[in-house]
C-alpha cells in the first residue's frame, strides 16, 4: 500500500528527488509524445482540442480570451494527464504531492496579478483592488485563501481518491477496485476542468473593469 | 494511562468525529445544490449549459470544505504535531 507522503528516491547534490518529481517528468514526456504522435497521424485532432478549449474559456471570460488560452490550456492538459496516470499501477500521480499543487496554484496567483497589472497599469490595478476602500483587507485575504484552496482542493481530491482505492484494494484486490479507479480518472479530469475554470474566473476578475465578474459571465 | 496514549486516543476519536460531521453537512448541501440546478434545467432547458458550468464550480467550492476536513484528519493521524512531545 502506497504511503500518504511521497518517498525520496535519490538525492542530487543534497536536493531530494521524490517519486512524484519522476512521475512529473514522465507526465511531461507522455504529453510531448502524445502531441507528436497525434500531430503525425491525425492532423485535425489538436485543432479540435484547442478550439474546444477556446470555446469553453471564452464562454467564461467573454470575448477577450485569446491571450489567456495558452496558459489555461496548459494547466488543463497537464493536470488532466497528471491525475489520470495515477490509475497506472506503479506510477504515482504528480498531484499526489502537495508541492506540485502549490506550485500550480502559485503560477495562477502570480499570472493573475501580472495580467491584471499588464492590462490596467499598476495604479489602475491597485485602485481596482481597493475600489470601496473598506473591502481592501477582505480582498487581500480572499486573494490568499483562494490560492490556498486551489492547491488544497486538487491535492485533497487526488489523495482521497487514491486512498479509497488503496483501502478497497487491501480488502478485495480482484475486480472490486476497477470501478473506483475509473471513477478516480473521472474525478481527476473533472478537477482539471474545475482548476482551469477557476483560474479563468480569477484572471477575468483581475483583467475586467470595476464591474463585478457576474456581468462578464452572463455575456458569454 | 500515560499522557501519550491519552493524546493518541483523543486524536483518533476526534478525527473520526470530524470526518463524520464534516462530510455529512457538505453532502447534504451539495444535494440541495444539485436538486435546485436540476429543477432549473428542467424548467428552462435553454440555459442548461450555463447552469451546468456554474453547478460544477459551486460543487467544487462546496466540496473543498469536506476536503479541508479530510486534510485536517490526515494531519492529525499521520503527522500529528502534538505527539512529538511524548514520543521522542
Amino acid at each position: 500500500m502506497r504511503g500518504v507522503f511521497p518517498e525520496v528516491v535519490f538525492t542530487v547534490m543534497n536536493v531530494p528527488v521524490r517519486d512524484t518529481v519522476i512521475s512529473t517528468w514522465f507526465t511531461m514526456l507522455l504529453i510531448l509524445t502524445m502531441v507528436f504522435v497525434v500531430r503525425r497521424r491525425w492532423r485535425g485532432a489538436l485543432g479540435i482540442l484547442v478550439s474546444w478549449l477556446l470555446e469553453n474559456v471564452s464562454a467564461i471570460m467573454g470575448e477577450r480570451a485569446d491571450p489567456y488560452v495558452s496558459l489555461l490550456g496548459t494547466l488543463a492538459v497537464f493536470i488532466g494527464v497528471a491525475n489520470a496516470i495515477g490509475a497506472v499501477p506503479i506510477v504515482v500521480s504528480p498531484t499526489h504531492d502537495i508541492n506540485t499543487t502549490v506550485a500550480l496554484a502559485l503560477i495562477v496567483f502570480f499570472s493573475v496579478h501580472y495580467l491584471g497589472v499588464k492590462q490596467k497599469g499598476l495604479l489602475g490595478y491597485l485602485k481596482g483592488l481597493a475600489t470601496p476602500l473598506f473591502t481592501l483587507p477582505l480582498e487581500l485575504i480572499g486573494q490568499l485563501s483562494r490560492t490556498l484552496s486551489l492547491a488544497l482542493r486538487l491535492f485533497g481530491n487526488v489523495l482521497s481518491t487514491e486512498m479509497v482505492v488503496a483501502v478497497i484494494f487491501s480488502l478485495l484486490p480482484l475486480i472490486v477496485p476497477v470501478p473506483l479507479i475509473a471513477f478516480g480518472i473521472f474525478t481527476g479530469v473533472l478537477q482539471a476542468y474545475i482548476f482551469t475554470v477557476l483560474a479563468a474566473v480569477y484572471i477575468a476578475a483581475a483583467v475586467a473593469g470595476n464591474e463585478p465578474v457576474k456581468t462578464k459571465k452572463k455575456r458569454g | 494511562m500515560d499522557s501519550g496514549t491519552l493524546v493518541t486516543v483523543v486524536t483518533i476519536v476526534a478525527s473520526a468525529a470530524a470526518i463524520t460531521l464534516g462530510t455529512i453537512i457538505p453532502a447534504l448541501m451539495e444535494g440541495r445544490a444539485v436538486s435546485k440546478a436540476l429543477e432549473g434545467m428542467t424548467r428552462q432547458p435553454e440555459v442548461a449549459d450555463r447552469l451546468r458550468a456554474t453547478l460544477f464550480i459551486s460543487m467544487a467550492i462546496l466540496e473543498s470544505t469536506a476536503i479541508y476536513v479530510l486534510l485536517i484528519c490526515l494531519i492529525l493521524l499521520f503527522a500529528n504535531p502534538l505527539l512529538g512531545r511524548f514520543f521522542q
